[in-house]
């Protein structure tokens, strides 16, 4: 267990590495000026041209070194061991100045939102989307399991035609149009909860629950099929042989072992739920990540676009990790 | 079985214990929806819309413009009076005692401070041709930029060392190359003396914008971070933020979560503090158009400052039903001349009143390119003018304020919207007239639009600009004969073609920023950096340059009137289209201080809530006008 988490972690910095590059690359031949703004006043050129040096946005592979030395930290380290940090925040106490921020990975200046680091930016918003992720999973997993268990039980029953229908809806529904009607009918209509829906646990109800329905649907299937899998098997009938209880048999033995597709899901779905909830992030005015996935790159926002994708790319490959040990962890005969 | 459990129950422990801790703070007296987060609280970088508003409260000028005056007349702000010395090139301004945020004093220095950091090309303030109204600024640039390539050559030359100490000795230059080249200087704390490049009669006005905002230099001089490799100066980071941030204006910032929630305090030791009616100020961030009207309708926010809802069309024509049904006691508050919103504060309660549409102070209008080639290098046939007039007056304006954009926007013939600037009338421009124009294009050697290119007209995906242009493709195919195509681009991508000139039509807005034409006419200016159309007429320069050094004020606008005749009337480098309003919503019942004056500028902090024990609950409106007068854009009628 423990040399699989340290192979990951080893591989964690290269792969992330290879990310940033063809990141870079693609973001870098978006078109336009990523300082200058949609619509009105252009920036006079000499002023333009000393802001693109200033961001090192005239060259590429000056652009590529600088942030992956700032990012890395590697710069962090550099400037600790040689003692330059220290003797720059003398120089700037003697000259009566506060000594600049240092950030050991330091993902750069936003060009689009000129008061905000990309550490703050991600700092900031990342815990909200992980709430509302992981919120989200925890509904999926509620109505989920339960509804697939149920429809596993009497195969192509009333009961399972209708949870089976009921995914079907849920997979196929854009968060969009689910988030707007639950929008019209609670806060609008009916005067419960409230816009923007943040800041409160209650708050986090209703776009959790938009969130939630796609995983929820494709997660009773999954059980459902588990299941329907599992009641069949050999180890099943002994049991009911056994004379164990009917609710024994379904979720002390059956759903054990049904349960492990959904907990491959988990981990992916996971990382998808946290991030990409940009739908119901917009609809629920909702603080969260997703937003800049899409903004940065409309933007042409460098430093955000590739913060964003490294900071989804790691924490998929985090969680990830985090399922094949809870993998091994229920179920102790994988190795 | 267990296991799986304890994956459950933790997961919604970590749940619990996130939200927990993430508690919303009680709701503000007053609060506010702009039309998005904030991109800068740096008074310099300002250029976005709801930046400015912001600024506005937690900044002031040396002097602001009363919104509710018809003139829009100067006021004291900053400084309480000031002097102009005859040749209108001189002006000294004498601050009154108020204080920044943390209690110290706003002295001259602080402005000047500001002033040398917006010239500074290691800034790259949007703003700068601003300051450069100052004698010596843009002198000053270019003193910086020389300097900052020779620093650089320098190490360069030196194996790229890093030279903090010449860096240090750069910037010490620098302020005393301000002292010395830029003619603005405080005798002493409390005077401001500023001498121009030329008499510029707007510049009281143009004074008040948010690129002259003072900063706490004392405070904000200790985030400077000199660069040893580049000698360039930035400022670090977080000097925008809270607590770093020390303001001058009616409020300051106790927090600004981005991308979540403004919330703002008012500051005690500005100096017109008994005045403010609110204590606090929330603006929380509601990006998509459809929320920022729920949230008003479920009583979250008390003001939308732009409502964007595609539904908004509908909205609006609610309104004019209300109307409708009181005709009779709209008709007499009408004809007394009373400032729109008080209109609305005298009806009777309607969950419908409270969308209020105000003239904008900006035009939409249709590009085209004047360029002797097209991009592909083929001759370009929009280069002569009379095929541009023709295009201008083929096209039913109308039928897009009406059919398409539906808010009540008045069809456009001038690029500056007419009655928003005092003593200055706009041109007629031309109106739809499609047999005149097939006579010019036939004129120009196109009849019936036979040996013309085919036209393509360039819009951005956002906001209903497809349909606009089909409406104008259709028309200038019916009318004119001409073969059209639309091409749709992402923003940035139409910006760069606008930019190389690899356009032939297409899409444009602008919005003044000051109360002077030339806010409007200067992007026509050849070689003008936001001449996207390529547009060269000595005519209209020097038409520009005449009122440049034309004393008399009257004399002067009357020029600029001719030249904007001859943009409109005679050369149409760009059609004019429709002029914007702005839709926001406020229960006029239950708060005031909202402008409905056609500049389009508000002070928000003049709000005043009704009936919550704070200010003097005195509805604020314009002063009624005269019988025959009557606001211009005001939809309803």
């Amino acid at each position: 267990m423990l040399g699989l988490i340290a192979r990951r972690l080893v591989q964690l910095p290269i792969i992330l590495g290879v990310i940033y590059t063809l990141t870079l690359n693609l973001a870098w031949s978006i078109p336009g000026n990523p300082l200058e703004n949609p619509e009105g006043r252009r920036p006079q050129p000499e002023v333009a041209a000393a802001m693109q040096r200033q961001y090192k946005l005239d060259s590429f592979w000056s652009f590529y070194w600088s942030y992956l030395d700032n990012a890395s930290g590697v710069r962090f380290v550099r400037e600790t061991v040689t003692g330059e940090a220290q003797r720059r925040a003398e120089a700037a106490e003697s000259n009566g100045k506060e000594a600049p921020t240092r950030r050991v990975f330091d993902l750069g200046p936003s060009l689009q939102y000129r008061d905000q680091r990309v550490n703050e930016i991600i700092g900031g918003s990342l815990p909200v989307s992980m709430t509302l992720g992981a919120a989200a999973i925890a509904i999926a997993l509620v109505i989920g399991v339960p509804a697939g268990v149920a429809g596993a039980i009497k195969p192509n029953s009333g009961t399972d035609m209708l949870t089976l229908s009921v995914a079907l809806v849920g997979i196929s529904l854009p968060t969009f149009v689910i988030g707007a009607v639950l929008l019209l009918i609670f806060p609008v209509l009916l005067g419960w909860g409230r816009i923007p829906s943040w800041g409160r646990p209650i708050d986090l109800l209703l776009p959790a629950l938009t969130l939630s329905l796609p995983f929820a649907a494709y997660i009773a299937r999954l059980t459902r099929l588990g299941m329907i899998e599992q009641l069949k098997s050999d180890y099943v009938r002994t049991a009911r042989a056994k004379g164990v209880s009917e609710a024994g048999v379904l979720f002390k033995h059956a759903l054990k072992n049904a349960f492990l597709p959904v907990l491959t899901y988990l981990g992916p779905a996971t990382a998808y739920a946290m991030t990409g909830s940009f739908v119901v992030e917009r609809v629920f005015v909702i603080p969260g990540m997703g937003q800049h996935f899409v903004n940065a790159v409309q933007n042409k926002d460098l430093f955000l676009i590739i913060g964003v994708v490294l900071i989804y790319a790691s924490l998929l490959i985090i969680l990830n990790l985090i399922v094949d040990v809870l993998y091994r962890w229920v179920d102790p005969r994988i190795e | 079985m267990l296991r799986l459990v304890v994956i459950f129950l933790v997961l919604a422990a970590v749940l619990g214990a996130l939200v927990g801790t993430d508690r919303p703070p009680p709701r503000a007296d007053l609060t506010f929806l702009n039309r998005t987060d904030l991109n800068t609280l740096d008074p310099q970088l300002m250029s976005w819309q709801q930046d400015f508003r912001v600024a506005k409260l937690i900044g002031e000028g040396l002097v602001t413009s009363n919104v509710f005056s018809h003139d829009y007349s100067p006021m004291p702000a900053a400084a309480e009076r000031w002097e102009v010395s005859p040749d209108g090139k001189t002006y000294t301004f004498h601050l009154r005692k108020t204080g920044w945020s943390d209690g110290s004093p706003v002295v001259a220095g602080d402005f000047l401070y500001a002033w040398m950091r917006g010239l500074l090309p290691d800034l790259g303030a949007d703003y700068i041709g601003f300051l450069e109204h100052i004698r010596g600024g843009r002198e000053f640039f270019r003193w910086r930029s020389d300097r900052l390539a020779a620093f650089a050559s320098a190490v360069r030359e030196s194996g790229g060392r890093p030279d903090p100490q010449a860096a240090q000795r750069l910037w010490e230059e620098t302020r005393e190359a301000f002292n010395r080249l830029v003619k603005a200087w405080a005798p002493d704390d409390r005077t401001i003396v500023i001498e121009l490049v030329r008499p510029t009669p707007y510049f009281l006005d143009m004074v008040g914008f948010v690129t002259f905002h003072p900063l706490c230099e004392s405070s904000v001089r200790r985030y400077e971070v000199l660069d040893p490799l580049t000698g360039r100066v930035t400022w670090d980071q977080g000097w925008t933020k809270p607590p770093k941030l020390i303001c001058n204006g009616p409020f300051s910032v106790e927090y600004w979560q981005f991308k979540r929630d403004v919330r703002l305090r008012r500051n005690p030791y500005y100096w017109n503090a008994a005045s403010i009616a609110l204590d606090t100020i929330s603006i929380p961030t509601v990006e998509d158009t459809v929320s920022t009207v729920m949230a008003f309708r479920t009583g979250a926010v008390d003001l939308v400052n732009d409502v964007l809802a595609p539904f908004r069309a509908e909205i609006v024509a609610q309104k004019a039903a209300f109307y409708r049904e009181h005709q009779a006691e709209v008709d007499s508050l009408r004809s007394q001349g009373l400032d729109p919103v008080e209109i609305d504060r005298r009806l009777p309660p309607d969950p419908r009143k409270n969308v209020h549409v105000f003239p904008g102070f900006g035009t939409c209008f249709w590009n085209i390119n004047c360029s002797p080639q097209l991009a592909d290098g083929r001759n370009n046939p929009l280069a002569d003018a009379r095929v541009r007039r023709a295009l201008a007056m083929a096209i039913d304006k109308k039928a897009i304020a009406d059919g398409i954009r539906r808010v009540g926007e008045p069809v456009a013939g001038s690029l500056i919207p007419p009655g928003s600037l005092a003593q200055y009338t706009s041109p007629r421009g031309l109106g739809y007239d499609p047999e005149r124009a097939r006579k010019l294009l036939a004129e120009a050697g196109y009849p019936g639009g036979a040996g013309f290119i085919t036209l393509d007209l360039l819009v951005t995906k956002d906001g209903g600009n497809e349909l606009i242009a089909q409406s104008i493709a259709k028309d200038w195919q019916r009318e004119l004969g001409i073969d059209t195509t639309i091409t749709v681009q992402e923003v940035k991508v139409f910006r760069e073609r606008l930019r190389s000139k690899n356009f032939m039509t297409a899409r444009a807005s602008w919005f003044g920023d000051y109360g002077d034409p030339t806010t409007f006419l200067e992007i026509n200016r050849s070689g003008d950096g936001n001449n996207d159309r390529n547009y060269a007429s000595p005519v209209f320069d020097e038409l520009l340059e005449k009122a440049s050094n034309e004393a008399d004020p009257l004399k002067r606008l009357a020029l600029l009137e001719d030249a904007e005749r001859v943009l409109v009337e005679e050369d149409l480098p760009l059609i004019p289209l429709f002029y914007f309003v702005n839709i926001c919503m406020f229960d006029a019942n239950k708060l005031t201080g909202i402008s409905s004056h056609p500049r389009g500028d508000q002070l928000l902090y003049k709000v005043d809530l009704f009936g919550d024990g704070k200010g003097s609950d005195r509805p604020l409106a314009l002063p009624p006008r005269k019988a025959g007068e009557h606001h211009q854009g005001e939809s309803g009628s």
